[in-house]
């Protein structure tokens, strides 16, 4: 048994795990970094406040069983379309990546996002790196407590609105706040919001760069998407090393060193804690911000900049460059081609569903004129956004009568009209036992309102 | 880093490997199941008039991410065991 080890190893999540202090950064890609999450939090926090024609603009309505996205309602049919989204999205992923890298993880994934936030939030209370350090090393004080408390309060709080809006994408969000401010919202609404928060609290707050390399799924295949032209974050080596100290303006020639001055700022801001001038590793989510602090200190050493850069590996070995190749063609054929066929698909969807149940107590009856009948329960399904009157027609059989009691079918729109019918045909024109019927449904003001289901019409058969 | 042995996999880690991929599980299989079937359908009346729609989806999703658990569980435990059995195998 381990009892030696475990002496040694401390209670820790996964490997001995140092806390990060990522030391801040200013430039051109940090600025570019920040204008992607603000928008990107942005469009998480206000999207649920959105109006589209009288409802919430995107709403999973799960009681009604709706899903709205705009001007678009989804059914329950429709999953095939959320499906397709996400396999687009996959596809999308694997594009950008054979193209930009890991520009997902340091720029769009809500890891990456909700993390910055937290530690917006811890820098504006506890103060830069080096202050957080020295808070975290000192014992317990009211004035350490007070700064603790400041902060968990902040977190809390935005946990606590994360919450609230991941909700409101299931539940009108008028409808949630007006619970929330009676203080009426009921056990499973209080369960999501706490959850997610909870979930927000510790991701953001605690998990952070450990979710990235030890729970991302992504993290761990990317390296199957890059070939030798994808976009890279790198050290150049061949310029930098060897590394070490200097005095300020001095000739790197002049002391036989490389351009690194070994100031380990690039270190420091690393989010995830690595040193990128050990080459690519999995680690890395390509946040950039290694490039700026290195720019930075380049500009004070009046060094070219540069020596941390976006490159390629073909570009950093000296060969040519293919923005154009066949994994970037085949993804991007396969992406434009599902693309197409979705759109396709949803612009030629129709709004109407015709679900046909045969009577499954009795298989056929006949009646006073001699007529073999069968009984059908047929439900429409008016997905449209406006109400409808149908005309209901049946074929398959010569002589084929249609009964019912239902005068005129009006369906109001996103709701189900249920109706009983009853189909007679002379034995004499039945083929067989059981023979194909076909139901047609026409909208009385809309050609393009028409569907067609198959059903089965049984009879005594041929003797 | 020095790679570890099933023993020192510490709790929480193995926590996390069970809980994490089952509540994707669970996510991608309440998205399939409850599209397929509305739940007002399946329920007895009596449930389905005290539960609200929102606890019926809660719960279902609750009840696959306990079943994907229960799996995550096995599997974790069957690599664990096996490692240390075969680890013990080559000790001697």
């Amino acid at each position: 048994m381990a009892t030696s080890q475990a002496n040694t190893s401390e209670p820790v999540l996964y490997e001995a795990h140092k806390k990060i202090y990522p030391r801040e950064t200013s430039g051109y890609f940090t600025r570019l970094r920040v204008i992607s999450l603000v928008t990107l939090l942005g469009i998480y926090y206000i999207t649920p406040l959105l109006r589209w024609n009288g409802h919430q603009a995107i709403l999973f309505d799960l009681p009604g069983r709706k899903f709205y996205l705009f001007g678009l309602t989804l059914w329950p049919q429709d999953f095939i379309y959320l499906a397709a989204l996400l396999i687009l999205a996959g596809l999308a992923l694997f594009f950008f990546t054979a193209m930009l890298g890991r520009v997902w993880c340091g720029y769009a994934c809500p890891q990456t996002v909700w993390t910055e936030a937290y530690l917006w939030m811890e820098r504006k209370i506890e103060g830069n790196r080096g202050q957080r350090m020295k808070l975290d090393k000192a014992p317990m004080t009211a004035a350490k407590f007070r700064i603790k408390a400041l902060k968990q309060t902040a977190w809390i709080t935005f946990s606590l609105w994360t919450g609230f809006t991941f909700v409101a994408y299931f539940t009108p969000v008028e409808v949630l706040a007006g619970r929330l401010l009676s203080l009426s919202l009921g056990p499973w609404e209080t369960f999501w919001v706490l959850f997610y928060s909870f979930a927000t609290y510790g991701n953001a707050g605690y998990m952070r760069e450990q979710v990235c390399k030890y729970m991302c799924p992504y993290a761990r295949f990317q390296s199957a998407m890059f070939d030798s032209d994808t976009l890279i974050v790198a050290y150049h080596p061949e310029r930098g090393e060897p590394r070490g100290s200097r005095r300020r303006r001095v000739e790197p020639v002049s002391v036989g060193l490389g351009d690194c001055i070994n100031c380990n700022v690039c270190v420091q801001v690393c989010p995830t804690g690595i040193d990128i001038r050990d080459g690519l590793q999995y680690e890395c989510i390509a946040c950039s911000l290694c490039i700026d602090a290195c720019d930075g200190i380049m500009d004070k050493m009046s060094y070219p900049r540069g020596l941390i850069r976006y490159t390629t590996e073909n570009s950093a070995l000296g060969k040519t460059q293919h923005l154009v190749r066949p994994r970037i063609m085949v993804y991007a054929g396969i992406l434009l081609l599902l693309c197409g066929l979705l759109v396709a698909h949803i612009s030629q969807r129709v709004p109407l569903d015709l679900d046909v149940i045969r009577d499954r107590n009795t298989l056929y009856r006949e009646t006073n004129d001699g007529l073999i009948e069968n009984v059908y329960t047929l439900k429409i399904l008016n997905m449209d956004s406006s109400s409808h009157r149908y005309k209901l027609t049946a074929e398959g059989i010569d002589g084929l009568k249609l009964v019912t009691d239902h005068s005129g079918i009006e369906v109001e729109a996103g709701t189900v009209y249920q109706l009983v019918v009853r189909l007679q045909a002379d034995e004499f024109n039945l083929e067989a036992r059981s023979v194909p019927v076909r139901f047609h449904l026409q909208a009385e003001d809309g050609n393009h309102l028409k569907t067609v289901e198959e059903a089965r019409f049984v009879g005594p058969g041929k003797s | 880093m020095d790679s570890l042995t099933p023993d020192e996999i510490p709790l929480s880690q193995q926590a996390i490997a069970v809980l994490w991929p089952s509540f994707i599980t669970a996510i991608v299989a309440s998205g399939i199941f409850f599209s397929a079937f509305n739940p007002r359908d399946l329920l007895p009346f009596n449930l389905d008039a005290d539960l609200s729609p929102l606890a019926v989806y809660s719960i279902g999703f609750l009840l696959f991410w306990l079943l994907a658990v229960l799996s995550s569980v096995g599997t974790l435990y069957f690599t664990i065991s096996n490692c240390r059995f075969l680890g013990s195998k080559q000790g001697q």
